[in-house]
């Protein structure tokens, strides 16, 4: 395996800080720079930037302002691939949104929705497209296939590589009662381009752990040491917390730790 | 029912919580009901979170002095009796959590921020204005119905803010570093708040041109009527409605 570039969200509160950084090799972004980002130019230039935004959800067509979206933050960034989510998040007709991750019915229908919208998106980009699982809360009767093996069928369809969301696995494992190393062996490891890391906590709605932008346990780090190794195609580590909350030094320890896990 | 159908009353159901009490969806059974219900209130706070953090930051800016922020409404007592009403989106619920963000607010410190006021009430419109249903793509039979469009109308839930101050002016350095907290010249402020149908909200001081052309733009004048009513020459009402159009203040509708 090549060595992994391991590093962060570019978070604007903590641009000051990210400008003047050490040891972090590449910054995600989640969110273009706003126009008065002082810091903006220095991290430009300073960092590998990957595209990590919200392009549109593939359970339908991307229009042409959405790819022309894409295709001109691609180039603001020279990002080496483009992420985008396995995520059906608003109704088709745009009256609900529920503005955060939420997978799609693990169906064949869906299969061939993301497919075709996934295949006409890659044909517009320069670079690579990357997918992300999303973790489900609750299992929906209407699936008829395991995340896994929809997954799968995705990308020997597409070709597109896998962005592993390793927090991601683990929470679903967790509210299914397996062990997280177990539920990921049947995920497509093999098409992992780019992982992400993060730190989960108790939430109070949901009565159980949640991604939180907080460093990662050892238990979660063990985790990424033990997926790493399983990933032979893996090029980056990313510590995923993107949040008005999160400290310079979470960001910077969590990246650190990150580091001495690999 | 197609999958996309199915996963359009999922994602109503963790949207709208009235929805989620009737029996059009309870009898579906598409889900374990607690599960689903604990995402939901996890989903609506997540959702008012954002948007509190965004359309708030400017008393969240001042929190410093007038030591109430906005978003810490969103674990008190208020948020939870909302819970059981809220959709994610609509504009009832946006006032209602705004007016949370505003009341915790208001009984903070003002003597220091005596346009705090004026603040709150443009935050709560600037949240207001940006919910309701939105365009998430363009498709492909826009260029063909611009073309038929030709009745200027002002979209519903666009606003007309009266302010005492010149509120604009301070905003900016509000954000920025500061000891003494930046003050806006007393000086009466007209703005308009719209937001496109892609759901970015936008903010313009008005002109008389601007109110007037609100004022007529029903939805049954056609333009020739407008720049009567108006007194305006062609090329100006032309260039005012496109500018109205651009941050989606007016809509253009088919004439009857």
């Amino acid at each position: 395996m090549a060595s992994l570039m391991v590093g962060a969200f570019y978070n604007p509160h903590l641009g000051e800080r990210l400008a003047g950084a050490s040891g972090i090799d590449h910054l995600a972004m989640a969110d273009p720079p706003r126009p008065d980002d002082p810091w903006w130019p220095r991290i430009r230039e300073r960092y590998t930037l990957l595209l990590h935004d919200y392009l549109g959800q593939l359970s339908e067509p991307l229009d042409e302002r959405a790819i022309a979206r894409a295709r001109s933050l691609a180039d603001l960034y020279k990002t080496p691939w483009v992420a985008e989510h396995f995520q059906c998040l608003h109704t088709e007709d745009g009256t609900y949104n529920l503005n955060y991750v939420f997978p799609p019915l693990y169906t064949e229908e869906f299969l061939e929705r993301f497919v075709v919208n996934a295949n006409a998106l890659q044909a517009r980009l320069d670079q690579p497209l990357v997918m992300e699982n999303i973790p489900g809360f609750f299992d929906v009767k209407a699936s008829r296939m395991p995340e896994a093996v929809w997954l799968r069928r995705f990308f020997e369809r597409t070709k597109a590589g896998f962005l592993l969301d390793l927090p991601h696995i683990w929470l679903e494992a967790h509210y299914h009662g397996v062990d997280p190393k177990t539920f990921l062996a049947d995920f497509p490891l093999e098409r992992v381009v780019e992982l992400h890391v993060a730190g989960v906590e108790m939430d109070r709605d949901l009565e159980g752990p949640w991604i939180a932008p907080t460093e990662p346990s050892d238990t979660m780090l063990e985790f990424l040491a033990h997926a790493v190794e399983r990933c032979p195609q893996a090029k980056a580590v990313t510590f995923d917390a993107f949040s008005p909350s999160l400290s310079a030094e979470v960001l910077q320890r969590s990246v650190e730790r990150i580091r001495e896990a690999l | 029912m197609s999958d996309r159908a199915i996963q359009d009353t999922l994602i109503r159901a963790l949207a709208d919580a009235p929805f989620r009490s009737t029996p059009g969806w309870r009898d579906q059974v598409l889900a374990d009901p607690v599960r689903v219900e604990r995402f939901a209130r996890f989903l609506a706070r997540h959702f008012y979170y954002e948007r509190l953090m965004h359309f708030f930051k400017y008393s969240r800016a001042l929190a410093k002095v007038t030591g109430r922020s906005p978003e810490t409404v969103l674990t008190g007592a208020g948020f939870e009796a909302l819970l059981p009403v809220l959709v994610l989106g609509s504009r009832a619920s946006a006032e209602a959590v705004a007016k949370l963000a505003v009341d915790q607010v208001r009984a903070g410190t003002r003597a220091v921020v005596p346009y705090l006021g004026d603040l709150l009430s443009y935050e709560s419109a600037m949240m207001t204005v940006e919910s309701g249903a939105r365009i998430w793509s363009d498709g492909s039979s826009t260029a063909a119905a611009k073309q038929q469009w030709s009745v200027p109308m002002r979209v519903e839930g666009t606003m007309l803010l009266d302010l005492t101050y010149d509120l604009p002016v301070v905003l900016p350095r509000l954000l920025g570093p500061w000891t003494e907290v930046p003050q806006p010249p007393r000086e009466p402020t007209r703005l308009l708040i719209a937001r496109s149908p892609h759901g970015r909200v936008s903010v313009a001081r008005t002109t008389t041109t601007i109110d007037t052309l609100l004022e007529l733009a029903d939805g049954r004048k056609s333009l020739d009527d407008l720049a009567r009513d108006a007194g305006l020459r062609p090329a100006e009402l032309q260039a005012t409605l496109e500018g109205l159009v651009d941050i989606g203040a007016v809509r253009f509708s088919h004439g009857s």
